[in-house]
């Protein structure tokens, strides 16, 4: 009896130092989803960490709008990344890195969203009001509709190639992952576009940010112009045009000294500075000559540049500067994106001077004067570039209007395919391969994600 | 310091100081075994703290008095007890202890007895390694047992060592086997950054001057009780103790030693650089004619001095053990040296009949200063190889200058620049057992290890323009709570053993770097002096184990051996509902001579079969790594305000990597123990094997750290010890050791697919691929020089002849395991001298030198080879380098087997001559008992291939499991020649 006792004493020894919940450890710098999503202020966190994930290179900081601006006719590219330069070349392969990091890139910050749409409602925090959670909730709206945007530019046909929208565009994620790995299909353009429209008709309403270096109402609604141009619906994109241009705080700047500022000119600007996380191939490294600490790989293209010399005066020529290109060559660059050393020039994503060209060119389409006329619009662009009123406008005037504008600026290239032009004109490189319907215009669904989801079907020609 | 070595020697001479106050009378007499003489033999008053040992004549004296018992003992016989009576000379002749029944192994939360081990494991005793002059325990297992690949992974004071239990078992999750100190398990974080080579040996803290013996754990039988860490093996350290019964022994031991490279790449000089620029086509007028030696500059002898001291001793309750040693080193780069000092003490007590307690104490500082390696410009070697030889580090006026150039002024760093690694760090253990009735103890046992690091970095003006300054600080706090009840019994025939434990471990490391530019000046030497600051961050690594775990042994008449064993763990490192796990083996043993029909065998002495199977958990992977993450930081902020990116994916089914082992052993001795042979065969299966699974991007993550995989690893190995000659004048012992390992990769889904349709775990040179070895090379061929066109040329995908290979014409071309390796020791004794010759191999395994790459250059304005001197310029000739104007001039060094070669070789590790000074020296100073004066070669000579020239075919550049082999301007080991006295007294 003794030894029996004497055992279960010796047992229950060995429990001394076990203790279960020893195991409940947590990382103590990385946190859950619950965590962050339990409160009002964790979840604003998460919002800032979706802007941040906006901040690379491969989004929103340079390389998806720079690749338009060299498939196209703006950016004569010099640079030496071979996969860069396949683009240029109309010769991408469907294992192109750049590609698969511009598409899982925008996937991220689509993550990103999501969680904040999916879990920001359900925070139990009384101080947590509705209206700020649809504030948050309203801004993910947007960047996801911004990213399914950008993305569904490149990766599918466009409506004015294929009228019915119903080519293939891409996956629709809607949902955050949550362990379980999706494989989705592509979506039509139309589906995509509807989803866009419904994420921004929501954020148009849900917001209450101010602050332009994060989405407000007015982006919302300027995206939605954007998106109606696109579609060709000229009432609506003249309506949604107007009203950012007559909300209070949105003007354009008397000059052009507002890149990298801040000005009424920005409807959103997405901002860079050194507190936040390095941008490695980002506009100014690209933009900048190896002299201000870029690599000088995209210099003006000659076609631009000619374009420029038709009205030299044009003030908007005056942002530029010479220097060695990537190729050793002296070469004009812009200085929209001046500080190759620092790397911390803003993305304008989103400016003003947009809503009067799309105001202006809806309103000419559809024979409307919503707000202004077409001509008083185009003469307001023309006039802060310091040139002389036209007299009539014309779809090519607004067109190269646009160009000057926002070159350098991600827009050239879908303004080339929805007015079903080639990227490139006859007398430059790869002119047959740039045709609107050709099949590099595209990009390809990246190899990587088919050879892990066999539900994506690719672009022909790949 | 001299003050403190006052203070020590003080101490332990007044610990040999005896005083003695019977009526006593001295005996003397003559200890001999069968072959004469024995020295060293312990000879001790039963009862009391008096004892002595023989000298070499295995003559002894001791004061004791008339009824008194005399015990006799020495490792390896039996003890033998004698009443002192009338006789003033008691002469005594010690037995072999018969079959090493008596032998006593390490084994995890334990020992065993020889005879009874049925697990595949090795012990490497103290006498195997008291010759090798190593600075860390791991390098102390090179050549010693088979199935354990040891390869220093460079020359570089303090390098890391790549130890391999049975090859390769991992490939994301570490593979480096379990360190247990005094049953301690150890930390063996890398905390030292890695510096453009490998981070610092982290076992670097242990003294090998205080490793009694290491037992290396290989089967599930073996490690299943180590249960989630077991799976790459387990290696047993027990440090020194004293003995009971035994006069406080005194050894003093000083070495001072010299080392030199073993073996550097010939590259150009300045004429021959001029030369080869001109025919090459460079503009002349751009040349200079600063000759300088490069390698000559950053290359030296090393000296070192080392000390160890060391009294052991006890009396009938107590034992002690303390030891000190210092180290200082200096290696054959300049600029790098390291000096360590350590202090340990064991001391063991019977409180009384029913209670002992016990404990391990070290404590040791390691200052390391550092030079950078391998992959990095400030590379001493690297530099040194590839610098311009028409460049001097002085200008003008002889002063040491900043160089223009890419590649910096490394003489300049070296002399001036700080670059130190110190680390101080306290491990050890505390245990109480108590015997609650008869058989069954009970032991509770308290483990710490504690570390602290500080890495400091200053670049100068001269070398780094503005000044760099560098500091980095890492804690590590570990601790470990290990119960155990032991319950032995014998019933009959049947002897039975238990052992049933918990164990609970918490481990945490802090760590902060900070890091600055732009000094005002050189005479500042803190971060906090840098105008822009450009590191300043903190982290922490934590995590926990909680264990328990069962063995149980039994024989039946020593005859048939079963034991079983199981471990439950459960961690941190693993998602909620998968953090425990179970683990298990099971085996059994025959001891064939225990059978009457072998009884009387005059041949054999000794034979057993061994059986096991069982599993084994590796959970050498990072922490959490299943939760959904959110991280902040910079990569988190947006617009200077801080904020979170969701950057990990939930894994809830996250969970150990197992490994399952089969062993089929063989233990047999010939002829009186003469001849000793343990063969083992072993098939071990790693299942989920923890890979980064891609997934389709869409979901916001591309990869998923998931447990998909498989692995297997099958081998031989074969233990073989004899006693060649056994003369009262002569001996000659040879232990040898071979081992052969094949590893495949069996499956790795969701990973890419190679061309012939086998996925595969991409590296640059080599790769894991499905069906092959983990390490498998896959490159293009390199077929030579054209004889006809000059060109050098390549085998395309098809095995045709191009000289535009592309990455698409890369095949499978070797592997970076070898067929077999092993080592092999001699030992010989002549009267008074002793020579010990330690040899290891490796045959078949293929390295990779990617610095090739760079001295093969032909086209870049470094440094080259000599051997590209040997250009092409006639047809006909069979040259080294292609012809000077080739259009295969610029890609003659790209990535292909031109870089790769047969690593096979063979290393005179270690010649030790010894020579015992006759005790008679001594007999009158009654003070010194023995010494020794021994002069010890390391790495003395290597046969390898004669495409090695310049290249130590044992170093690798990574630790990593998928890059073996590979070397990058690794430093070579080096060479070392060591004189030293051993005193005893």
């Amino acid at each position: 009896m003794k030894i029996i006792k004497l055992g279960l004493f010796a047992l229950s020894l060995l429990a001394i130092a076990s203790c279960d919940n020893t195991l409940d450890l947590a990382p103590e710098d990385s946190l859950t989803p619950e965590i962050i999503f339990s409160n009002e202020s964790l979840a604003s966190n998460a919002v800032n960490g979706m802007y941040s994930s906006l901040q690379s290179s491969n989004v929103l900081n340079g390389i998806p709008d720079s690749m338009g601006e060299w498939q196209s006719d703006n950016v004569n590219f010099v640079g030496s990344f071979p996969t860069f330069a396949e683009i240029r070349d109309y010769s991408t392969l469907s294992d192109n890195i750049s590609v698969l990091n511009v598409w899982n890139s925008h996937y991220l910050s689509v993550n990103q969203a999501n969680m904040i749409i999916k879990y920001v409602p359900g925070i139990a925090d009384p101080n947590f009001t509705q209206a700020s959670k649809d504030n948050m909730v309203g801004q993910a709206r947007f960047v996801r509709a911004l990213m399914y945007f950008k993305l569904s530019t490149f990766f599918g046909r466009q409506l004015k190639q294929d009228a019915t929208g119903n080519s293939l565009s891409i996956p629709l994620v809607l949902e955050p992952y949550q362990g379980v790995v999706n494989k989705p299909a592509r979506a039509t353009l139309n589906a995509v576009y509807a989803q866009i429209e419904a994420d921004l008709k929501f954020a148009e309403t849900a917001i209450t940010n101010t602050s332009k270096v994060m989405a407000t109402s007015a982006a919302a609604k300027a995206l939605l112009a954007r998106l109606y141009l696109y579609q060709e619906r000229w009432a609506d994109a003249a309506n949604y045009a107007n009203q950012v241009i007559n909300t209070s705080g949105f003007s354009l700047a008397s000059n052009f000294s507002f890149y990298n500022n801040p000005s009424t000119e920005h409807v959103f600007q997405l901002v860079n500075v050194s507190a936040d996380a390095g941008f490695a191939e980002s506009f100014a490294k690209l933009y900048s000559p190896s002299a201000f600490g870029g690599r000088g790989d995209c210099p003006f293209s000659q076609d631009l540049i000619n374009d420029f010399l038709t009205e030299p005066a044009d003030l908007r020529y005056n942002l530029k500067r010479s220097g060695t290109d990537a190729a050793g060559n002296s070469s004009l660059f812009s200085t929209k994106y001046p500080n190759g050393t620092s790397n911390l020039d803003d993305a304008n994503v989103i400016r003003i001077a947009e809503m009067y060209l799309i105001r202006c060119e809806a309103n000419f389409k559809a024979g409307t004067t919503v707000g202004d006329t077409p001509l008083n619009d185009l003469n307001a662009i023309r006039t802060r570039a310091g040139l002389a009123n036209l007299g009539a406008v014309t779809n090519d005037a607004i067109l190269t209007e646009r160009r000057k504008e926002f070159c350098f600026e991600g827009l050239r290239r879908m303004d080339l395919l929805r007015n079903n032009m080639p990227l490139r004109k006859a007398s430059m490189s790869n002119s047959a391969d740039s045709q609107p319907t050709a099949n590099k215009v595209l990009l390809p669904i990246p190899q990587r994600e088919r050879d892990n989801n066999p539900n994506l079907i690719q672009n022909p020609g790949f | 310091m001299r003050s403190k070595f006052k203070w020590i020697f003080t101490l332990l001479l007044a610990l040999t100081v005896q005083f003695s106050f019977a009526q006593e009378k001295t005996i003397t007499g003559v200890v001999s075994d069968a072959n004469g003489p024995l020295p060293g033999v312990n000879v001790v008053v039963k009862g009391t703290q008096r004892g002595v040992s023989t000298g070499f004549d295995g003559s002894y004296s001791i004061k004791a008095k008339e009824g008194e018992t005399l015990v006799y003992s020495f490792m390896g016989m039996r003890d033998i007890s004698k009443v002192v009576g009338a006789s003033n000379v008691i002469n005594t002749i010690l037995q072999d202890d018969s079959k090493q029944l008596s032998e006593v192994v390490v084994v995890a939360y334990g020992t065993q007895k020889r005879g009874k081990v049925v697990q595949a494991n090795k012990v490497i005793s103290s006498e195997a390694m008291e010759n090798l002059t190593v600075l860390s325990p791991q390098q102390m297992l090179q050549g010693q047992a088979a199935g354990v690949q040891v390869v220093q992974s460079s020359g570089v004071l303090g390098g890391a060592t790549v130890v391999k239990i049975r090859g390769n078992a991992s490939i994301t999750a570490g593979g480096r086997p379990l360190y247990v100190i005094d049953g301690v398990p150890l930390n063996d974080n890398l905390l030292t950054n890695a510096q453009g080579g490998q981070a610092l040996n982290p076992l670097l803290e242990i003294n090998p001057n205080d490793i009694e013996s290491q037992t290396v754990l290989k089967d599930a039988a073996a490690t299943a009780i180590y249960g989630s860490r077991g799976s790459n093996g387990v290696i047993l350290i027990t440090t020194k103790g004293g003995k009971k019964n035994q006069a406080a022994k005194v050894t003093f031991e000083q070495t001072f030693s010299i080392s030199e490279a073993t073996d550097l790449i010939n590259m150009m000089d300045g004429n021959q650089y001029r030369r080869f620029k001109t025919l090459r086509g460079d503009n002349p007028a751009g040349f200079l004619f600063d000759d300088f030696d490069w390698q000559d500059a950053v290359t030296r002898t090393g000296v070192s001095r080392g000390t160890n001291v060391s009294v052991s001793g006890g009396g009938e309750k107590v034992s002690y053990y303390l030891g000190f040693g210092r180290n200082d080193q200096e290696g054959f780069i300049f600029g790098n040296a390291l000096s360590s000092t350590n202090g340990k003490l064991t001391i063991n007590a019977d409180v009384n009949d029913r209670i002992r307690v016990g404990g391990n104490l070290a404590l040791s500082e390691v200052l390391n200063d550092r030079v950078y390696a391998e992959n990095s410009t400030f590379s001493p070697l690297t530099a040194a190889y590839l610098q311009e030889p028409w460049i001097s580090p002085y200008d003008a006026s002889g002063k040491l200058t900043r160089l223009p150039g890419f590649i910096p002024n490394v003489v300049a760093i070296e002399s001036l620049d700080i670059n130190d690694a110190k680390t101080t760090r306290t491990f050890g253990n505390i245990f109480g057992e108590i015997k609650l009735f008869d058989g069954l103890k009970y032991k509770i046992d308290f483990g710490v290890d504690r570390l602290m690091l500080e890495q400091k970095e200053r670049s100068f003006e001269i070398n780094s323009a503005g000044g760099y300054g560098y500091y980095n600080t890492s804690f590590q706090n570990k601790y470990v709570v290990t119960n155990t009840l032991n319950y032995e019994k014998s019933f009959g025939k049947s002897n039975l053993n238990l052992i049933l434990g918990s164990a609970y471990e918490q481990n945490d490391i802090t760590s902060a770097t900070v890091e600055a530019i732009n000094f005002a000046s050189d005479l500042q030497l803190n971060v906090t002096s840098g105008a822009t600051k450009q590191t300043t961050t903190s982290s922490t690594l934590n995590s926990r184990l909680n264990g328990y775990f069962a063995r149980a042994s039994y024989d039946f008449d020593n005859k048939y051996i079963f034991e079983a064993s199981a471990r439950r763990d459960g961690s941190t490192r693993f998602a909620e509902n998968k953090k425990y796990g179970n683990f298990w083996a099971l085996s059994a043993g025959w001891r064939v001579i225990n059978e009457d029909f072998l009884k009387d065998s005059k041949i054999f002495s000794d034979l057993k079969l061994r059986a096991s199977i069982g599993t084994n958990g590796n959970d050498r992977v990072g922490d959490f790594a299943f939760y959904p993450l959110y991280a902040g930081g910079a990569g988190g902020a947006y617009n200077g305000n801080p904020g979170f990116t969701n950057t990990q994916p939930a894994n809830s089914d996250y969970r150990w990597e197992q490994s399952k082992t089969t062993n089929l052993g063989l233990d047999v001795s010939f002829l009186n123990n003469r001849i000793n042979l343990s063969v083992d065969a072993y098939y071990k299966k790693t299942t989920d094997m923890i890979l980064n699974v891609p997934i389709p991007g869409t979901n916001g993550f591309t990869v998923l750290a998931a447990n998909a995989g498989s692995m297997e690893n099958k081998g031989l190995e074969f233990d073989l010890s004899t006693v060649n000659v056994n003369t009262k004048d002569f001996k000659w012992k040879t232990s040898l050791n071979i081992s052969t390992n094949k590893n495949k990769v069996l499956e790795l889904p969701g990973a890419s697919v190679g061309p012939d349709g086998n996925r595969f775990v991409a590296g640059t040179s080599q790769r894991a691929i499905e069906g092959y070895s983990v390490n498998t090379y896959f490159l293009v061929r390199y077929k030579g020089v054209n004889p006809q066109t000059g060109n050098a040329e390549w085998l395309d995908v098809n095995g045709n002849v191009t000289t535009n290979p592309t990455d698409n014409d890369r095949v499978i071309v070797g592997d970076a395991n070898p067929d077999f390796s092993g080592g092999m020791t001699n030992t010989f004794n002549y009267k008074n001298f002793d020579l010990n010759i330690l040899t290891n191999f490796s045959y078949g395994n293929d390295i990779y030198i990617d610095g090739q790459r760079f001295t093969d250059n032909l086209t870049n304005n470094f440094n080259k080879s000599s051997k590209v001197l040997d250009y092409w310029t006639t047809p006909g000739q069979n040259a080294y380098a292609p012809a000077l104007t080739s259009p295969t001039r610029s890609i003659f060094n790209r990535r292909s087997t031109a870089q790769l070669k047969d690593g096979s070789f063979l290393r005179i590790n270690n010649v030790t001559l010894g020579y015992n000074l006759d005790s008679q020296i001594f007999a009158d100073s009654k003070f010194f008992t023995s010494a020794r004066v021994y002069f010890t070669a390391t790495n003395l000579y290597t046969f390898k291939k004669k495409e090695l020239e310049g290249i130590d075919p044992e170093v690798s550049n990574s630790v990593g499991n998928t890059i073996q082999g590979e070397t990058f301007f690794t430093a070579p080991q080096s060479k070392n020649y060591l004189l030293g006295v051993k005193l005893t007294f």
